[in-house]
């Protein structure tokens, strides 16, 4: 479902990403974990065409994104793998302009040309199956941040992704939001979606996840499954996170 | 005071005119002001590098200078403008620059996140821009259009050097008239003022009437 191979990416001279190589099978549930600043959100971005790539390939559900392709083959390529993505990301990024059911009706009429009714149809049962149909009429501003939240991943399921990248999704929310968002992704992750999933919640990644992945300093120096990883750990540089995130 | 109630239908018409001037400049003010924000912004090295010098240029030179190059000068190269015409060629061109830099601020004022949220969900970058950047910046845009609507409502009385007969010139005929000055200078005046009020409060209206989110 999404090979990735000797990706790298620098900003200017410095380099973040550091030669991934990495394959993610369908319907496995991926927990990104490591320090702020070692390239996480980077790696998730370069997925979706977000971050240019520097080096290296993105291959997702066989869109081939290669970093020495010319800018036009690139642009189509990163069009066609955000068909196939969603992103849900630490901010919600809803369109604040618009009602939480537009939100999710917004790509649908754009990009998938349905018609209003069609896509009116489908959010409404995208907000149902996140537990907010009542909120349809609702602006994003009205919603606590859960609720917000939880729109943004019905607005990233209505372009029916194969994979979901979520950078963070419930580090913005106060404690006692947290759940009800972690509560959709778990069903998502049971109904067998593909997921990336860069969080600093370990009980979830310990719980929900199949694999974990844990990054330093732009590269993947953990790949294990989460009983391992978090009961033994190999490396010294994800003792010390552990030991530290447990402190907590 | 009677002398200027005795004119108000002539002073009426001028003020007609500066209203006619100021709103058509502002309409096609507006789309070149737009077009060049987006080139300023999304635009490849060459059409920045044209939206950066036209912004330059009228932000730099008076536009009374502006005005007499369309009518005036452009008769050098056979372009004979009537004097209306050429009045909202000069303010439309004049008022496309500011209008741009308000919209340039605007859109940059619209979170990143936004466009990355659009193209996320499969947007092309001019989707994301017409669909979601743009309405949102509007709103950050409709304070300082409103200061240039005004200021352009100010700027028309320019355009009576080159014998458009607006509220100014209208005065000016006025004057020329009877030899006396005062009655008819703070008869315009109050007319300029009333009307900039209007606008003011049209535009806070529909301000408060786009903050419904
Ligand atoms: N747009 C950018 N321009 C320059 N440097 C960036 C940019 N985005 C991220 N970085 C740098 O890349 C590194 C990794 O950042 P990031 O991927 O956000 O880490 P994480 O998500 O793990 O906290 C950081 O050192 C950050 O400063
Ligand atoms: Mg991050």
């Amino acid at each position: 479902m999404l090979q990735i191979k000797d990706l790298s990416k620098s900003f200017d001279q410095n380099e973040v990403l550091k030669h991934i190589s990495l394959t993610i099978p369908a319907h496995q549930v991926v927990a990104v974990i490591g320090p702020s600043g070692s390239g996480k959100s980077t790696f998730l971005r370069c997925l979706n065409g977000l971050e240019t790539i520097s080096g290296g390939s993105v291959t997702v559900n066989n869109h081939l994104l290669q970093a020495t392709d010319s800018k036009k083959v690139r642009q189509k390529t990163i069009h066609a793998i955000r068909q196939d993505t969603g992103m849900v990301f630490q901010q919600f990024n809803l369109y604040p302009h618009k009602t939480v059911i537009e939100n999710v009706m917004e790509a649908l009429v754009v990009v998938k040309k349905q018609s209003k009714e069609q896509a009116k149809k489908m959010a409404s049962a995208l907000l149902k199956r996140v537990g907010l149909q009542e909120k349809e009429d609702a602006y994003p501003s009205r919603l606590s941040g859960g609720q917000q939240q939880r729109v943004a991943i019905a607005r990233a399921l209505a372009m029916e992704p194969k994979i979901m990248l979520f950078d963070e999704p419930t580090s913005a929310l106060d404690p006692e939001l947290v759940g009800e968002v972690l509560q959709v992704m778990k069903e998502l992750a049971e109904e067998g979606m593909t997921m990336v999933i860069v969080t600093h919640e370990m009980k979830f990644a310990r719980d929900v996840a199949d694999r974990i992945l844990f990054m330093a300093d732009g590269q993947i120096v953990e790949d294990a499954e989460p009983k391992v990883f978090f009961t033994h750990p190999s490396t010294e540089r994800a003792q010390k996170f552990l030991e530290k995130v447990n402190e907590f | 005071m009677d002398i200027v109630i005795d004119n108000l239908p002539f002073l009426l018409k001028g003020a007609y005119y500066t209203l006619l001037i100021t709103v058509v400049s502002m309409f096609f003010g507006l789309i070149i002001g737009l077009i060049t924000a987006i080139a300023r912004i999304k635009g490849n090295r060459f059409f920045r590098g044209i939206a950066k010098i036209y912004v330059s240029i009228i932000r730099g030179t008076p536009p009374l200078v502006q005005i007499v190059i369309v009518y005036y000068g452009l008769v050098d190269y056979g372009v004979e403008l009537d004097a209306l015409t050429a009045a909202y060629i000069a303010l439309s061109i004049n008022i496309g620059a500011y209008v741009s830099e308000a919209f340039r601020g605007a859109i940059q004022s619209v979170p990143s996140g936004q466009t990355e949220a659009a193209l996320a969900t499969g947007m092309t970058e001019a989707q994301a821009m017409r669909r979601i950047v743009i309405p949102q910046a509007i709103r950050y845009a409709i304070p300082p259009l409103g200061n240039t609507f005004v200021g352009m409502l100010k700027e028309t009385s320019l355009v009576s050097v080159i014998a458009v007969t607006e509220l100014m010139r209208s005065a000016q005929l006025l004057v020329a008239q009877y030899y006396v000055y005062m009655p008819f200078y703070l008869a315009i005046g109050l007319m300029y003022w009333i009307m900039s009020t209007v606008f003011t409060f049209i535009l806070n209206k529909i301000e408060k009437r786009l903050s419904v989110y």
